[in-house]
């Protein structure tokens, strides 16, 4: 589903971001990226998203080769990924339908089926209908993630990333958004959640990807 | 458009200004040419005569004249009919011209020209030839002026078209800007579409409608506020400027030029938009 093969990433002033990093996931898996801030988790999953592009090496992304996909392709492929943000990324001069419906917007979902979606994927993180009207400042830290969470998977995406999800979240938070991804998993989507939290991956016991200073780590 | 609604309105009024100012400087030469030619058919010479002349001679002259080339009418003005009309023209003074002998007023012939040669070079070209008359005193034409005012017109039309030329590129750097602040407020919004799959056209039709919009909504403006203008003029100005000047007949911008303005307000505001995008990169 996702195969990294030597790739390398420097951004200007020769900073090294990813160098000879080689992986693969498979569908339906749940796996950690895990490192210290400046490993190049963030960039790793930018390049599986093609808001980066990889100086060497090739990325297959459900059988694309990124390297070599046009630029009016990547659109589809971010459809088949969801993306959750450490700060949620929520619009917070909208309501959180409003949130939910602009990805449906975006994608092209029919005008009429947007509320009913939008209630169902509600449902899928945990959240009461009555959160739909609110704007996002208004709940609370846990709802926000999972409103962000639910806009991620409303396009019913093949894959989710999520980058450190539960960092500005404390720990009983960080447990309810761990197990929702956990479900989210369940329900056969592949999930890459970036984290230096090495208690969580201690926790969850899922496959791992190490990174240090942009390198696999042993 | 509701988000930035002040960022809008003085975009949309700047662009209003701007139409405006080029509309009415296309108004003005169609109205002046429409005058000038009114003015035209109004123009003939007077040939003031000097003292003494007699009958025979002025028969004699009257059929030279007519002989002319491009003199549709010739027609004497004796003293007499000179003071007269005068007379006339001073009905509401009284008697002011009491005791006034009519040999002060000079005896004249008015020739009317062809419509086909009232160009100023010709009238010029015939007031020289009338002046050699050895009976001739003085030939007087409007020629001059009216030739300034064609200059002067011809002047206003090219001015029309260069202030026009600026006119737009001010449009597009106002709406380009207008939308680049739109751009920055709603970065957040873009950033999450183009995560979630939305494509180029979805993120960027918005802009180039608001530009458009912009545009046409300005010029739309323009022309609104140039017709009430135009009206005011029409109804309380123009029958005064007409004691003077004559009677002038008045129309505005055709319907062809409407739609030009209004679709060079849409292209100003598109391509304000288009700019703006290519300079945010990463849209």
């Amino acid at each position: 589903m996702i195969q990294f093969f030597k790739v390398h990433k420097t951004y200007p002033g020769n900073i090294k971001a990813l160098a000879n990093v080689s992986f693969a996931i498979e569908r339906g898996e749940f796996v950690f990226v895990t490192g210290p801030s400046g490993a190049g988790k963030t960039t790793l999953l930018k390049l599986i998203i093609r808001a980066e592009r990889p100086d060497q090496g090739e990325i297959l992304v459900n059988k694309r080769n990124l390297s070599r996909i046009k630029h009016s392709q990547i659109p589809q492929l971010r459809r088949e990924v969801g993306f959750v943000f450490q700060d949620f990324k929520l619009l917070n001069n909208k309501t959180v339908y409003d949130n939910i419906a602009l990805v449906l917007r975006a994608v092209g979902y029919n005008k009429k089926e947007i509320p009913k979606r939008a209630r169902q994927v509600l449902k899928v993180v945990g959240l009461d209908e009555r959160v739909l009207k609110q704007p996002p400042l208004k709940i609370s830290g846990g709802e926000q993630q999972r409103v962000a969470i639910a806009r991620a998977l409303v396009n019913t995406p093949s894959i989710i990333l999520a980058d450190e999800p539960t960092g500005n979240l404390d720990p009983e938070l960080t447990v309810e958004i761990m197990d929702l991804l956990e479900k989210v998993n369940k329900l056969g989507t592949t999930v890459v959640v970036a984290t230096h939290n090495t208690d969580l991956v201690a926790r969850y016991k899922k496959k791992t990807i190490p990174l240090y200073r942009g390198e696999m780590a042993a | 458009m509701k988000e930035n609604g002040a960022a809008h309105f003085l975009s949309i009024g700047t662009i209003a200004i701007s139409f405006f100012l080029f509309a009415a400087f296309l108004l003005l030469p169609l109205n002046f040419a429409s005058l000038l030619e009114a003015w035209e058919k109004k123009v003939q010479i007077i040939l003031y005569l000097k003292d003494g002349v007699g009958e025979q001679r002025i028969i004699q002259l009257t059929g030279e004249l007519r002989k002319e080339e491009g003199v549709r009418e010739v027609q004497y003005i004796s003293q007499r009919a000179a003071k007269e009309s005068f007379e006339r023209d001073l009905a509401g003074y009284g008697g002011v011209l009491k005791g006034v002998k009519e040999e002060i007023f000079p005896a004249s012939f008015e020739i009317q020209m062809d419509e086909r040669f009232r160009t100023p070079e010709r009238i010029r070209a015939l007031a020289a030839r009338l002046s050699t008359i050895q009976e001739a005193d003085e030939v007087q034409y409007g020629g001059v002026w009216l030739e300034r005012f064609s200059l002067f017109l011809y002047t206003l039309r090219w001015g029309a078209w260069i202030l026009g030329g600026v006119l737009v590129v001010i449009v597009i750097s106002v709406t380009a800007n207008t939308v680049r602040l739109t751009l920055y407020n709603k970065k957040g919004e873009i950033e999450i579409l183009k995560l979630v799959g939305a494509t180029d056209a979805f993120v960027k039709l918005p802009f180039y409608f608001e530009g458009g919009l912009q545009g046409v909504l300005g010029a739309g403006s323009s022309i609104l506020l140039l017709l009430c203008l135009f009206h005011f003029f029409s109804r309380k100005v123009a029958p005064y400027v007409s004691l003077y000047f004559g009677e002038l007949s008045l129309s505005f911008l055709p319907p062809v030029m409407i739609a030009w303005i209004l679709g060079i307000g849409v292209a100003a505001g598109l391509l304000g938009g288009l700019l703006s995008l290519r300079k945010a990169a990463r849209i």
